[in-house]
């Protein structure tokens, strides 16, 4: 139903494209430029993949063409078997590569995909923009990155340069967010008041990155991280004895580094009857979704939060009219992710980029390379999702977080707050 | 003097083959307790108590799927791939009945004792039935074929249960409705969760009791006769298809019901359940000694502990490498397991 309803609005973008196409003869299209994504919209992950997916292909249908030019979407799944897979990413990377009218990728949605694409993209070079990557060593040079995850931003980019941009909050915010607010004295909204809770991982690179830094804040901020663990989610699914290790060195929550797809909120499930209802449970952005919910079962309270790395576009009163438009083409909750709309501003990135690199290329079609360098220098772009303008290493200056709360079984919006440089 | 030093090294030999592999085995063994122990001492007994408690009810769910596979090892010395997939099946299918039984989440109390207790008739069957077939289709051809033959069909029938489970739900992890009793029994500082009593109680009387019926019935007889010598058993007018036929059957109606108390004890499963939970249950009935019925029970709850202590004393990451390893060790020290392999005896 949701896959068809995209094939149609794909279908007739198509038709735009072809009846632009059709005009060349006359005065119109100065020719194509296609407009890539790579992100998990098969099985698990589809559920916020798919939605990420759409509000690129929305900007896409949306701008139609740029400064003559003819653009058309290309939509590459990187879910192999339902979850999304480095490999598959570097694939359909190379796809695009082989494509020369592909000036730009939306995507990948998975850090631990961007690793393995980025150097691929880097060496032709191409424009990668992730609405939600958000593992901090793809572009920040810290001291632990090549430790902990077995790269440095330098060493994902063999030619020197950069070409990777994202508009997500390094999880060097959303773990911290999260500490703040469950340190700091209740009730919701203002935060939590808890001082001792424990951590899980999922021994993924994104789950390692926001439960350490999470674990880092908290303990900063006078609070006790009481148990740690990391658990494969293909080999355990059972949390019992962590749970039951929590409960007995005295944890007031737990805080999962971990996704749906990955089991993050199993853990939450079987807490019903080692804990009272009322305890916290607390996440990323990975946890956010609808999955989760149904994995936690009958513990699916209000007590669960988790953060967004990016703002709630709804709540921009800017973007109104484009997210009713969005909402008019894709109905019903499961077309509206969390990242739709960084989805959306991602390619409306691009497309502002190859405008200006168009412009600087006398009116004609630019480089790859021109295309990266006029993304680069984005300043204070007014997105759906913010106001953006890009650091020397790729990363947003100012990046929106959002705190999400369960009410009634689904995700409601309950603060956000944005960073300082 | 040189026929001495020629001696020496065949002493030598025979020594290497079995006592001091032995011995080696037990020194790996007792480094292993001593340190849990060593670990278990720096926490307190009421958590000693409540690890036991999971890792003897997840160790029982492993026996029950265990025994499947030694079951099918013992009488036609297969190890059939596709067991754990009948296990995942088994969540699966009791996952379909409850919603036409009335079963839901939240409301969990002793009116759904009965329903629950068709649902797993109903699903027992018919793993047993989707068992028996996978036997006939694509063992029975096989059964004079080199050895490696039906172990690669039996690959192959677990890659297609799994990608029927995947069609049939998707790769989502489905929640399995969690309608146990959650409520604890604190006995003194002890806090014992009645899930988990009711998850080992379960699948523990299920173990003794198939133990039993193959030790004590008629078919069990034939069943072990069959596993001895097949030609022998078949001479004495036992049918050897339908005995084999058989020994799956009562081996998916164990998994099956080790799929529903897994659900029940879990709350989530998902299509590739079945490979990992298999590969461990196989480690558990090597460990008891394949082909051995009381031995894989043993091996299962062993296994089972192993894990939960070492999910839980020591760092998780190494659970699977120390499961493993025990897999390795057993065949390599001790071929024959724990309890020996009493059935192929030829």
């Amino acid at each position: 139903m949701v896959r068809a309803r995209g094939l149609a609005v794909l279908i007739s973008a198509t038709f735009v494209a072809f009846a632009c196409g059709g005009t060349t003869g006359g005065s119109g299209s100065k020719g194509e430029i296609d407009i890539a994504s790579s992100l998990p919209v098969s099985g698990a992950d589809a559920s916020s993949g798919l939605p990420t997916q759409q509000g690129a292909q929305f900007a896409v249908t949306r701008a139609a063409t740029v400064r003559g030019f003819t653009l058309k979407f290309v939509p590459y799944d990187d879910a192999v078997n339902g979850v999304h897979d480095a490999q598959k990413g570097v694939q359909n990377v190379q796809a695009m590569l082989s494509n020369s009218k592909v000036l730009g990728m939306v995507g990948p949605f998975n850090s631990g995909v961007a690793k393995a694409e980025i150097p691929v993209a880097n060496q032709a070079p191409l424009a990668l923009i992730s609405p939600s990557n958000t593992n901090e060593c793809l572009t920040q040079s810290l001291d632990y990155c090549q430790a902990a995850n077995g790269f440095t931003p330098s060493s994902l980019r063999p030619s020197g340069k950069n070409n990777y941009f994202r508009v997500a909050a390094p999880d060097t915010f959303q773990g911290p967010a999260m500490a703040d607010f469950a340190i700091k004295a209740g009730p919701p909204p203002a935060g939590l008041g808890i001082t001792k809770v424990a951590v899980w991982d999922d021994e993924e690179t994104f789950g390692q990155g926001v439960a350490k830094n999470f674990a880092k804040e908290f303990t900063a901020k006078g609070g006790t991280v009481v148990d740690t663990k990391s658990y494969d989610p293909k080999a355990k699914k059972d949390f019992k004895d962590f749970l039951a290790s929590a409960k007995s060195k005295g944890a007031q929550g737990i805080y999962v580094g971990g996704t749906s797809a990955t089991g993050g909120c199993i853990a939450r499930g079987q807490m019903a009857g080692v804990f009272s209802p009322d305890i916290f449970y607390l996440g990323p952005d990975g946890i956010g979704d609808a999955q989760c919910l149904k994995d936690s079962g009958s513990m699916a309270t209000s007590n669960m939060f988790a953060t967004q790395g990016v703002a709630d576009a709804t709540q921009n009163p800017d973007a109104k009219a484009i997210v009713d438009a969005y909402s008019a083409a894709y109905p019903g909750s499961s077309n509206l992710g969390a990242y739709t709309f960084a989805g959306y501003d991602c390619a409306a990135l691009i497309i502002d980029a190859i405008g200006r690199a168009i412009d600087a290329n006398g009116g004609n079609m630019p480089t790859r390379q021109q295309v990266i360098d006029a993304l680069a220098k984005t300043t204070n772009y007014k997105g759906l999702t913010g106001v953006i303008t890009f650091d020397p290493n790729g990363d947003p200056t100012h990046p929106t977080l959002q705190l999400q709360q369960v009410k009634s079984n689904s995700w409601v919006f309950v603060a956000q707050f944005q960073q300082g440089a | 003097m040189i026929g001495a030093l020629a001696r020496t090294p065949a002493a030598l030999r025979n020594f290497g083959n079995s006592q001091l592999a032995t011995l080696i085995g037990i020194l790996i063994a007792a480094f292993g307790i001593v340190l849990t122990i060593q670990h278990v001492l720096q926490h307190d007994a009421s958590f000693f108590f409540q690890i036991l408690t999971i890792g003897i009810a997840d160790g029982a769910i492993y026996a029950l799927i265990a025994l499947g596979y030694t079951m099918v090892y013992g009488i036609i010395e297969l190890i059939n791939f596709a067991h754990g997939d009948v296990f995942t099946l088994g969540a699966f299918i009791s996952l379909a009945l409850f919603p036409v039984f009335g079963i839901a989440e939240g409301a969990s109390g002793f009116s759904y004792v009965l329903p629950l207790l068709a649902v797993g008739l109903i699903t027992m069957a018919l793993c047993a039935v989707v068992n028996v077939a996978i036997e006939r289709v694509a063992y029975r051809p096989l059964r004079h074929a080199p050895r490696l033959a039906p172990l690669i069909t039996a690959i192959g029938m677990s890659s297609i249960l799994e990608g029927a489970m995947y069609l049939w739900k998707g790769p989502f992890n489905l929640h399995y409705p969690d309608l146990l009793p959650l409520t604890r029994l604190n006995i003194g500082a002890v806090s014992i969760g009645v899930k988990d009593l009711i998850v080992l109680t379960l699948a523990i009387v299920l173990v003794v009791a198939f133990t039993l019926f193959i030790n004590l019935s008629k078919l069990g007889k034939a069943m072990r006769a069959t596993a001895q010598d097949r030609d022998a058993a078949q001479l004495m007018g036992i049918d050897i298809n339908r005995t084999i036929a058989a020994t799956f059957f009562i081996g998916a109606v164990l998994a099956g019901a080790g799929g529903i108390t897994y659900g029940l004890y879990i709350n989530s499963v998902a299509f590739d359940l079945g490979f990992i939970t298999g590969l461990i249950a196989f480690t558990a009935a090597v460990f008891g000694g394949i082909g051995n019925i009381p031995g894989a029970a043993i091996g299962g709850l062993l296994i089972g502990m192993v894990r939960a202590f070492s999910d839980s004393y020591f760092d998780s990451s190494w659970t699977e490498i120390v499961i493993f390893g025990i897999l390795i060790a057993t065949l390599v020290f001790r071929p024959t397991g724990l309890l020996g392999m009493r059935v192929p005896e030829k």
